[in-house]
């Protein structure tokens, strides 16, 4: 018998912890709940969770803020940051600040669990992950996240600010199928319903910066139905 | 207009002294000289009332300037106040309707007697929670619009219209709808804007998802795009039963909803949501609709066409 992963919800929120945390119960989890910063930043610390599920806006627990500290204090606790708002800034941020995954609210609880899932499959405990990683390697293709600069094979490729950020998000999520919802949600911060469309449109630009043959792709692979995914060996520079 | 009238008012004076001067130089022969004698006390004295009375012009000037100003201000907030008190009374409504659908379907669960009655129940608070899910997001995208940098690329607009025609016409509810979509290729192919062409795309998007909404299956939905010279012309034009004349100019305020609208899914944004973009890529929108005569609507997009 497995013992239960501990996973650590830091909400102020009652009206979202009282309803997510039995959910996680259910799925098989030990659920701790933090309200604030104070109470979040300790039970990160004494209890080690296996993850820590955080939200960014809230009065009293800046999740960003919290999220810093712990990795500052070389704490690299997988994390999934929840965002209130979907500006496109504060995506990019939480990306810098190491979080793991994000997910925009309001969401559908299964996709959290997915989310979990995902990133309890892919984190080595106590190690940082890819999503910390200024500079991202994955055979020949160098992605430099500050100067957000792509380079294949020493020559800069020439992409648009969203084909950058969707070939980020898939770097940073090796080998797991990445829907064009997802995507969309990561990425654009907005969900339409042409959108699936542009992410497809997206990716065809990359493809061709990537000089990747769909039918025998090197990076990206098509999910029939299903997403993307990207299968080169990613390892942090 | 005002300032040259007051140029004009100004330099008038000037023109009857040099008119008369002439006039005096020309008929009144032998012109008479005028000799004065003053002392130098009330000149000084003189000097002092001009001044007074060439500030006290400029300050009244510059109090009358402002108090129009303030006046403008205040109409202007006047109006604001009054779209903001608008919206907030319809956020009011379109919340409570989903919120009432949502609290009735959670009662019913409660108490449903059967397997299939709480499936029901489940599924209508789910259809109430997606309503207000898609309004949460429609009101997200315009407020992200403010701040948002748009990416300023050539974007190739009858791609896009093709591509927006697809995805709106494959949606299950408009059943894979007939659109014409003409773009004129001769004497050249379409040139560029300069824009973001996922916003673009969801400005298209929503108008020819509009046109199929408003619409029946036996009415005919075109695209068109054409340049002249200046700008892109896209067009998106129904046979449908047309936008009564009082409310064409209200239906891009946020979260309008005409006679039409009621009972028709939507989040009530996506009209306000192309106005925002199509004035974001320096273009305007514009719309002409009839009810008599079989009705018909048309929507005129122009954006500026990339500079060469």
């Amino acid at each position: 018998m497995t013992t239960r992963q501990t996973l650590l919800l830091a909400d102020d929120d009652p009206a979202v912890t009282d309803s997510l945390a039995p959910f996680l119960e259910r799925a098989g989890f030990h659920v701790l709940v933090a309200i604030d910063r104070k109470n979040a930043l300790e039970k990160a610390q004494s209890h080690k969770p296996d993850m820590i599920i955080l939200d960014v806006l809230m009065p009293r627990l800046d999740g960003r803020e919290v999220l810093r500290r712990l990795r500052h204090a070389n704490l690299w606790t997988p994390t999934i940051l929840l965002t209130q708002v979907g500006e496109a800034a504060e995506r990019a941020l939480a990306l810098e600040e190491g979080a793991d995954d994000y997910l925009n609210k309001p969401f559908d609880p299964h996709e959290l669990l997915a989310r979990i899932r995902a990133v309890l499959r892919r984190v080595k405990p106590g190690q940082p992950s890819l999503s910390s990683s200024w500079l991202l390697i994955a055979d020949g293709l160098t992605l430099d996240r500050r100067a957000r600069r792509a380079e294949l094979n020493e020559v800069i490729l020439d992409l648009t600010p969203k084909a950058f950020a969707v070939l980020e998000y898939l770097m940073v999520h090796p080998d797991e199928c990445i829907n064009r919802e997802r995507l969309l949600e990561a990425v654009w911060g907005w969900e339409y319903p042409a959108g699936t469309r542009t992410v497809d449109t997206r990716m065809a630009e990359l493809r061709r910066a990537l000089n990747d043959d769909p039918e025998q792709p090197r990076f990206i692979e098509t999910v029939p139905s299903e997403g993307y995914r990207f299968i080169a060996e990613v390892r942090s520079g | 207009m005002k300032t040259l009238r007051s140029l004009a008012l100004i330099l008038l004076p000037l023109l009857l002294g040099a008119l008369s001067s002439y006039l005096a130089q020309v008929f009144w022969k032998p012109i008479p000289v005028l000799v004065f004698k003053v002392d130098a006390a009330m000149t000084i004295f003189v000097v002092g009332v001009f001044v007074t009375l060439l500030l006290a012009a400029v300050t009244v000037g510059d109090w009358r300037k402002r108090k129009e100003t303030s006046r403008e201000i205040d109409k202007v907030k006047k109006v604001e106040d009054e779209s903001r008190r608008r919206f907030i009374h319809r956020l009011d409504h379109e919340i409570k309707n989903p919120l009432t659908g949502l609290q009735a379907a959670l009662v019913n669960l409660q108490e449903a007697p059967g397997p299939e009655e709480r499936r029901q129940a489940g599924l209508n608070a789910h259809r109430a929670v997606e309503r207000l899910r898609r309004l949460l997001a429609d009101l997200r995208k315009l407020s992200d619009l403010e701040e948002r940098q748009l990416e300023c690329l050539p974007v190739d607009i009858p791609g896009l219209l093709d591509e927006m025609v697809e995805a709106a016409r494959s949606l299950p509810e408009h059943g894979n709808r007939q659109i014409n979509l003409m773009v004129s290729r001769v004497p050249w192919p379409l040139p560029t804007v300069t824009g973001d062409r996922d916003l673009l795309g969801l400005a298209f998007y929503n108008l020819v998802d509009n046109a199929l909404k408003f619409t029946s299956g036996k009415d005919t939905v075109e695209v068109r795009a054409r340049e002249d010279g200046k700008v892109i012309i896209i067009e998106v034009a129904d046979s449908g039963p047309g936008i009564p004349a009082d409310e064409s100019a209200r239906i891009f305020e946020e979260l309008y909803r005409g006679a039409n609208a009621r009972g028709v899914e939507g989040s009530g944004l996506g009209l306000a949501l192309v106005r925002r973009i199509v004035g974001l890529h320096g273009g305007e929108i514009q719309v002409r609709s009839k009810q008599a005569g079989g009705g018909g609507t048309v929507f005129t997009v122009r954006i500026p066409m990339t500079k060469q």
